[in-house]
């Protein structure tokens, strides 16, 4: 199902008659039926914030998202959602944890266990039903998540991040699972990241963010077939292209506070460390 | 557990036997006079006096042991089913929490045998009293410590519930509930002992059924047999260990996941 | 008055042979709290009978119950005290702490009493109910098992449960006794407050029956004769006092009790004060103890021995 994103904007209440700081400064951005968007972007430029709006946890100032021809304003089954954190419940089993949200929906029990079975067996976790969570790593607790998500068969999959946490190997080799999974389930996926790799390996496009306050910078289509070569010229070249942006926003994020913060009035001009583009982001 | 284990109970015992050794020893040497502190063997043949005759003759220490236990028990199921529920929606609710906690305060420095006159008052020197007072000490602990622990649970998982489509009736039930059940469980462990410290306190103002381990205690007191006192406390402390290792082997069963 | 006659005689007899050796020494005496019985001991106070036999006397304890004070003879916190003969003996049997008797503070004076609207119209009617006394090992503990046993009732077909006497009164208007047995004043409070009615008089249960003594710790018995002689005078002296002067005991009852007149008058007509104390009934309370088990000593001869001061005011001294 198609999800839409249009001038979503959001803003935080200042502190002590401060007016505010924009996070959000108009995000647009859409993600066909079945494909994969890969959000790219500084660390701290609100991405996690946009996933949450997304996901219907909180609220645009302005904007609006859909799913289909629906406008999402709260929580909703068609759309999932898997963070860096676990956020499995750590007192059940694996098998348990995945049963969740069917037990939310009301599904038998010997129904929802043969589903549950299903999509362990699809995250290749066959045969781990009654672990425990302390029992197992972090990238199968991420693949439990990734189940239990796709066991309430979303529309949308929202995943924040889910593989940042784990070292490279374990990194790729659910980056391939996932691809994988996807390819039988057809899912919408709005993927975070802020690992250049990981986007153009992942996404049917990678959409990247300016600093704060964000909008998206860039938007590229990543028109290579899979299975990709992750070092092969074609991803080489994006990802050139893409840490050059990055590297630009990073300038403008980091400087941008330096002159608000810490600067007495007046001293801008002729301190060390000014460079061309504080110029431009004036 | 590990090697060693059959020892170590054992090994544990080795300094209060060590200690009842040098405390009989002591008495019959004359140096701890017998009506300030009985040796330990007149303290045993108390306790079977306790069993075989009874105190006062014809009660006998079963009978108070059962009765004590049933009070407590009764004070702390009816502070879970208070607590627990109020403790869930406490943690939830910023609101509710603003609106008990002003009389949590206030009521919670309350020593519970302060109550003792108002709950006879009220309930009569009936076991309503004794498990009204032993509610009150056991009501605290467990509410306090549930709202903490559903506070401690990371925002996460709540919701990720939500999103997977969980009621407001599943939230508390799959997912408050079982996150708070470790807080629950040392407010419960807290609950158990203040209620048995309570009781017994309760006890000696007198109860209308003859029995309890307090109003024994008492009776001991009345007759002037200072081997039956001690002998009374040390069922009350084995008893309280007793009970204590109980709720950890249970924690150890229900919090397996951690 | 015949007693009067016997006390005022006794008097003399103390005031011939004590010395005024007793100047300076200091007591500390315990009571029990509300327990008119303990009057002599707030007229001796009042009316400063033991400061004119040269004794320094100092209120050092009131307690709820015999047994308490007790346990403040054992530490040696009090050296004289007035409290019953059931809890003295049962401590000195059970060696609890070392007291001797020496001077009876008052024969009969409690009462069990039932709701004013209970059916309940004579002992054998307890059968099945629930009676409240102060405590175990208790004289009214003791008077109970008596009048029971009188009416020919089991031990075990009464509910016999204890309950502090303040709380009688409220216990047994709220119906969760069906009756109690408990010291003056609380048996008349009981009946002026509209709440009970007198089943049966102590005097009825047994004639006479000695109730409270006077009793010094061991060592004060033993080590310092001038002082318990002086302190027995003064002891003679005022309950002598009680009997010429109705209305000033009254009103000192009424300052120690807290209670209305009404009560303390009516319930000082049940009391007899008299100092003497006999043998025979104390083998009695030291057989009765025995037979129900409270006691480890049961040789009443060898009780005797340990708990009657030969010096105080025993009739025939000799075992």
């Amino acid at each position: 199902m198609e999800l839409r994103v249009e001038g979503v904007e959001k803003g935080f209440p200042g502190t002590s008659g401060d007016a505010g700081r924009l996070i959000l400064g108009g995000v647009s951005f859409a993600a066909p039926d079945g494909g994969i968007v890969c959000v790219l972007g500084p660390s701290g430029c609100g991405k996690t914030t946009l996933l949450r709006i997304i996901a219907g946890l909180e609220r645009a100032d302005r904007g609006r998202v859909t799913i289909g021809d629906r406008v999402v304003s709260g929580t909703m089954r068609e759309i999932g959602y898997i963070t860096q954190e676990t956020t499995l419940l750590p007192w059940r089993t694996v098998l348990s944890n995945v049963e969740l949200g069917l037990e939310f929906a009301g599904v038998s029990p010997a129904q929802r266990r043969a589903t549950a079975r299903r999509c362990l067996e699809l995250v290749e976790l066959a045969g781990f039903d009654g672990y425990h969570l302390k029992q197992i790593s972090g990238g199968m607790k991420q693949k439990v998540a990734l189940a239990r998500a796709l066991a309430v068969e979303p529309r949308v999959l929202l995943m924040d991040e889910p593989f940042a946490a784990l070292d490279a190997q374990t990194r790729n080799a659910l980056q391939e699972v996932l691809l994988h999974v996807l390819e039988r389930t057809r899912t919408t996926v709005v993927f975070v990241t802020h690992n250049v790799d990981e986007a153009v390996f992942l996404g049917d496009r990678v959409v990247c963010m300016t600093a704060q306050p964000t909008r998206v910078g860039k938007s590229v289509e990543v028109r290579v077939p899979r299975p990709r070569d992750r070092t092969g010229p074609e991803l080489n070249a994006l990802r050139k292209e893409l840490l050059a942006f990055l590297a630009e926003q990073r300038l403008n994020s980091r400087t941008a506070p330096v002159e608000a913060d810490l600067q007495p009035p007046g001293a801008a001009a002729g301190s060390p460390g000014t460079l061309p583009n504080e110029a431009r982001a004036k | 557990m590990v090697s060693g284990g059959r020892w170590r109970f054992p090994l544990q015992l080795a300094p209060l036997v060590a200690a009842g050794l040098l405390w009989e020893a002591f008495g019959a040497a004359g140096i701890i006079p017998e009506n300030r502190l009985p040796p330990p063997s007149h303290v045993l043949s108390g306790l079977a006096e306790m069993v075989t005759r009874g105190l006062p003759p014809g009660s006998h220490l079963l009978g108070h042991c059962v009765a004590s236990l049933r009070r407590v028990l009764g004070g702390v199921v009816a502070a879970l089913a208070v607590g627990i529920p109020l403790g869930l929606l406490m943690g939830r609710s910023a609101w509710l929490r603003s609106l008990v906690n002003p009389f949590v305060e206030l009521l919670r420095p309350i020593p519970p045998l302060a109550w003792v006159p108002l709950a006879i008052l009220w309930l009569g020197i009936g076991d309503g009293s004794a498990v009204f007072i032993i509610f009150l000490g056991a009501f605290f602990p467990i509410l306090l410590n549930t709202v903490a622990g559903v506070r401690a649970i990371e925002r996460g998982l709540i919701e990720a519930a939500i999103i997977l489509g969980a009621s407001r009736r599943e939230l508390f039930l799959k997912v408050l509930a079982p996150g708070a059940l470790p807080a629950t469980i040392t407010g419960v462990r807290i609950a158990i002992g203040v209620g048995w410290m309570t009781l017994v306190a309760a006890e000696f103002t007198g109860v209308k059924s003859g029995y309890g381990l307090g109003y024994m205690i008492m009776t001991a007191r009345d007759i002037q047999r200072a081997d039956q006192i001690v002998a009374g406390m040390l069922v009350i402390g084995l008893i309280g260990f007793a009970m204590d290792a109980l709720i950890r082997a249970a924690e150890r069963r229900l919090l397996r996941w951690r | 008055m015949n007693r009067a006659v016997v006390l005022l005689l006794s008097l003399a007899l103390f005031a011939a042979a004590a010395p005024a050796a007793a100047a300076g020494e200091k007591l500390r005496l315990g009571y029990l709290r509300s327990d008119l019985h303990h009057l002599a001991a707030w007229v001796g106070i009042e009316k400063g009978f033991f400061r004119d036999e040269g004794l320094e006397v100092e209120t050092a304890g009131i307690f709820n119950a015999g047994a308490e004070e007790m346990s403040a003879f054992a530490s040696k916190g009090i050296d004289v005290g007035y409290l019953g003969m059931a809890p003295s003996v049962t401590g000195v049997a059970n060696r609890a702490a070392s007291v001797k008797a020496a001077a009876l503070a008052n024969a009969e004076g409690s009462a069990i009493v039932v709701r004013a609207d209970s059916p309940l119209r004579q002992v054998k009617d307890l059968a099945g109910k629930t009676v409240a006394i102060p405590g175990y090992a208790s004289v009214q503990d003791f008077l109970l098992h008596r009048a029971l046993e009188a009416a020919g009732l089991a031990a075990g077909a009464v509910k016999i449960i204890v309950v502090k006497p303040p709380e009688m009164i409220t216990a047994l208007e709220s119906s969760q006794i069906d009756a109690f047995i408990a010291w003056e004043p609380h048996a008349t409070k009981a009946v002026t407050k509209g709440v009970g009615r007198v089943l049966l008089p102590s005097s009825q249960i047994w004639p006479g029956h000695p109730c409270c003594v006077v009793a010094f710790e061991g060592s004060v018995a033993r080590d310092r004769p001038a002082a318990v002689q002086a302190f027995l005078k003064a002891h003679a002296r005022a309950t002598a006092f009680i009997l010429a002067n109705t209305e000033e005991a009254v009103r000192i009852g009424v300052q120690y009790t807290g209670m209305d007149e009404k009560t303390v008058r009516a319930a000082l007509g049940n009391i007899t004060y008299r100092t003497e104390l006999e043998r025979a009934p104390v083998r009695e309370y030291a057989s009765y103890l025995a037979r129900l088990g409270y006691i480890k000593e049961t040789d009443p001869d060898a009780i005797l021995r340990e708990y009657l001061d030969p010096a105080g005011l025993v009739k025939d001294a000799r075992p």
